[in-house]
């Protein structure tokens, strides 16, 4: 099963250690413009993390001429720099605008969901997960938020219970 | 500087703008001046003590605008997003100087800068576009007579990329309110003493940056391991918990308890309202999420809204500052006018504390029958009247009737005014004080009587003796001084807390990080710092170099300022803080001894205790032999040791 970066773009508070995390772990330099990953505030309210999602159909890896894109037996598509000669035909391609140039190479980079980030989020928010995965997490959130006060009845109505007895 | 030399940490050039002759300039920095003043507002010390002497006025072009960052902004220590702007300040007419957080600073440094200096005044309205190591200043002209909001998005849409980091004026620099701030990234503030009125008199409206290249760091494969500890460190603190659920905005709460809650134009430090305007009533009614700056752990940004009515808004904030401020010191318990009161002052560019604490003088004025309709323009002035305080900002800001008179800060207000209104201006220095009843907490009212940039809760920030951080103090300050030194109450070793603390957070300024994780919570301290900055910038300070550095600024500031002729005589408080005695709650009975403080504190910093002059022996120790022949040159003459 394929697997990507993801955070809750409620939770997020853009504080972009991610970032540059990456770019120290990658590239050791602190520099968010080499970072494989991108954090955008939306407002009001959103901070959304950029990451590849490694898609199932991958326009990306189709758009390169160079072949220099392809996806790794664990379901990941990787960038051979050795091939990229830096055109962005993937940048354009990706609909998520989630591959990016290194400023310095002009080679193609994206997240390659390594998890490194992941330790150093200070909410907790930013997880590698399977498409599966991440539609069980939000089922809970909507569940836990439309049945709140359900869950609330039921709640006291159980420490009444438990009180009587 | 050669590349095998190059210092980590920081981006090794400076910007250097002359508005008037319309150029810019890039400047290596030098490794001997990083070393002597890290950055931050150690260069900025330096750099005003250099270029702007007595002679100049705050607003003319003579004076310089600095804008600086230190190694440490825009790296992954915990709370690394800060930077300073720095001039004479219009305000107080001496040493000026305001932070803000957000990410222009880290941003400023991506594009190739640790700091601008701006020298004269535009023709015309202009912004700097600063993009990666190239600088060009560009047309403001359009953007003029728009608040910040409408700026920073004009700015981005004129560049055609929403990245690009903004830090502007609104109305209120361009119309020269003494207290007019400098906005960056929408609703961050370099707030305090002015800096926006001095971006106002040289028509900048804005700086706008974008960059992608590196900041190098000294020994990347110890790096992270160093920084991920202070991480550690920081989440392990119950007070991160705390900051995230309610910024600062709970310190209303708080300071309720302890009667440091500045109200009625401090007359008291107990609010009956407080409760409506506490950081719970927040939490549970406006706020959207808690917002991080770059790096930030603690995220005691807010984003509020306030859905419908006359207050209706979306956006940053606020903070304990603002809601001290626009709320109890205005004797104002309506909380969705402190939140937009608030989001006014962000878009016009204003500076919440002092704004609150002007219309707070005016109030008292007004209940003291020292001010009438006829002069206020017909705008009634009793205490908690929210809608005149929402409609004094616009006022303020536009310099629009009684607003003009405002816009000068209290101290001018009431030197204009007269009859008497001047024994009620609650200030040092003419900068108004901020939201700290000293009467209840001592160190607090010393630390606003020493700051160089006139009144001022940060520039020492002493909180340790807020309550119960005793073995904290016993570290920071050493254990003889216990248990005295803990007692908020008691004048004893204040001197000593205030001296140590303002030497710290010069360094913690000058770093380019947050007094956050380093003042409060106690976490991060001169250790932290000398390992950071071992693997950061790659040269091995020790605990005691860095003491050196935060002394040799506080003292490069002092001498600013008595060059400027501030004295042992202009290091006051009010006689209300002094003279009369706290009239309720929990520090029932209390006046400042500030006096026996100023004493003590003399004593530790080793300046003169009759003029407060510092030593010829003092800047022998921290190098400053320059600045003492300086001050002899213009017949200062410093006493040779106490």
């Amino acid at each position: 099963m394929r697997r990507f970066l993801h955070a809750d773009p409620t939770v997020c508070v853009g504080c972009r250690i991610c970032e540059l995390v990456c770019s120290l772990h990658w590239e050791k330099t602190l520099n968010p413009k080499k970072a494989r990953i991108r954090v955008r505030r939306v407002d009001p309210g959103l901070d959304v993390v950029v990451a590849c999602r490694n898609c199932d159909e991958a326009w990306c890896i189709e758009a390169c001429p160079e072949e220099a894109l392809r996806r790794n037996q664990q379901g990941i598509i990787v960038v051979d720099k050795a091939k990229c000669k830096g055109c962005s035909a993937c940048v354009e391609a990706c609909p998520f605008g989630a591959i990016f140039l290194n400023p310095e190479t002009g080679k193609a980079t994206k997240c390659v969901a390594c998890g490194f980030c992941t330790r150093f989020c200070p909410v907790n928010t930013l997880q590698i997960l399977t498409p599966e995965e991440l539609a069980t997490l939000k089922q809970q959130k909507v569940i836990r938020h439309e049945c709140a006060s359900l869950l609330d009845d039921l709640r006291s109505e159980r420490h009444n219970q438990g009180g009587e007895a | 500087m050669s590349a095998r030399t190059r210092l980590g940490g920081y981006a090794g050039r400076s910007l250097d703008v002359d508005l008037s002759k319309r150029t810019c300039k890039s400047v290596p920095l030098r490794r001997q001046f990083a070393l002597t003043y890290l950055g931050g507002q150690g260069f900025a010390s330096r750099l005003l003590y250099d270029f702007v002497g007595p002679e100049v006025d705050p607003l003319s072009p003579g004076n310089v605008l600095i804008l600086s960052t230190g190694p440490f902004t825009g790296t992954l220590w915990p709370q690394a997003s800060r930077f300073v702007v720095a001039a004479k300040s219009p305000l107080t007419g001496i040493f000026g100087e305001a932070h803000s957080a957000g990410h222009w600073g880290p941003e400023l440094k991506f594009a190739g800068f640790d700091f601008i200096v701006l020298h004269g005044r535009a023709k015309s309205p202009a912004y700097l576009f600063i993009d990666d190591g190239k600088a060009a200043l560009l047309d403001a002209k359009d953007f003029w007579g728009h608040n910040t909001q409408e700026t920073t998005d004009m700015i981005k849409e004129a560049q055609g990329d929403s990245t690009v980091r903004v830090a502007c004026i609104g109305q209120a620099g361009e119309k020269l309110v003494r207290f007019a701030a400098v906005i960056n990234d929408y609703d961050r503030a370099a707030a305090r003493s002015g800096m926006g009125a001095v971006a106002g008199s040289k028509q900048l409206k804005a700086i706008a940056v974008r960059g992608s290249q590196d900041i190098p760091v000294a020994k990347p494969d110890r790096y992270l391991a160093v920084l991920e500890e202070l991480h550690h460190k920081m989440l392990g603190s119950p007070f991160t918990a705390s900051r995230a659920a309610y910024g600062t905005t709970n310190l209303v709460e708080l300071m309720q308890e302890i009667g440091r809650l500045p109200t009625n134009n401090m007359r008291s430090g107990v609010f009956s309202g407080y409760r409506k305007i506490s950081g719970e009533t927040i939490k549970e009614k406006y706020l959207v999420k808690p917002r991080a700056d770059f790096a930030c752990l603690q995220r005691c940004g807010r984003y509020t809204l306030v859905r419908t009515g006359p207050y209706a808004y979306c956006g940053g904030g606020p903070e304990y500052e603002s809601q001290a401020a626009l709320g109890s010191r205005c004797g104002n318990d309506n909380v969705e006018s402190v939140l937009y009161g608030h989001h006014l002052c962000n878009l016009y560019g204003l500076d919440t504390i002092s704004t609150g604490a002007t219309i707070s003088w005016a109030m008292e004025c007004w209940d003291q029958g020292l001010l009438k309709a006829a002069d206020t323009g017909g705008v009634k002035l009793n205490w908690g009247n929210h809608e005149s305080i929402v409609q004094l900002i616009h006022l303020i800001a536009r310099r629009e009737g009684f607003g003009n008179v405002l816009a000068e800060g209290s101290y001018r207000a009431a030197e204009a005014l007269g009859r008497g209104t001047e024994q009620f201006v609650m200030h040092s220095k003419r900068q108004e004080i901020a939201g700290q009843e000293p009467r209840a907490q001592k160190s607090m009212g010393l630390a606003a009587a020493t700051a160089a940039r006139g009144a001022d809760h940060l520039y020492a920030f002493p909180v340790l003796d807020e309550v119960g951080f005793d073995k904290e103090i016993g570290i920071r300050y050493g254990k003889q001084y216990l248990p005295e030194i803990g007692d908020r109450l008691n004048p004893k070793y204040k001197g000593v807390m205030v001296k140590e603390n303002e030497d710290f957070c010069a360094v913690v300024e000058s770093l380019g990080v947050c007094k956050y994780g380093t003042l409060i919570p106690p976490v991060l301290f001169y250790e932290d710092v000398v390992a950071a900055f071992d693997v950061t910038v790659g040269v091995p300070l020790t605990v005691a170099d860095f003491r050196r550095i935060g002394e040799r600024i506080v003292n490069l500031n002092r001498c600013f300022n008595v060059r400027e002729g501030i004295r042992r005589k202009d290091d006051t408080l009010p006689p209300r803080l002094t003279k009369v005695p706290a009239p309720e709650g929990p520090s029932k009975g209390q006046v400042v001894e500030l006096e026996q403080m100023l004493d003590e504190y003399y004593a530790q910093r080793g300046w003169h205790k009759h003029e407060g002059l510092p030593t010829r022996n003092t800047l022998h120790r921290l190098g400053l032999d320059d600045t003492a022949k300086d001050l002899a040159r213009r017949d200062i003459t410093l006493p040779a040791s106490t």
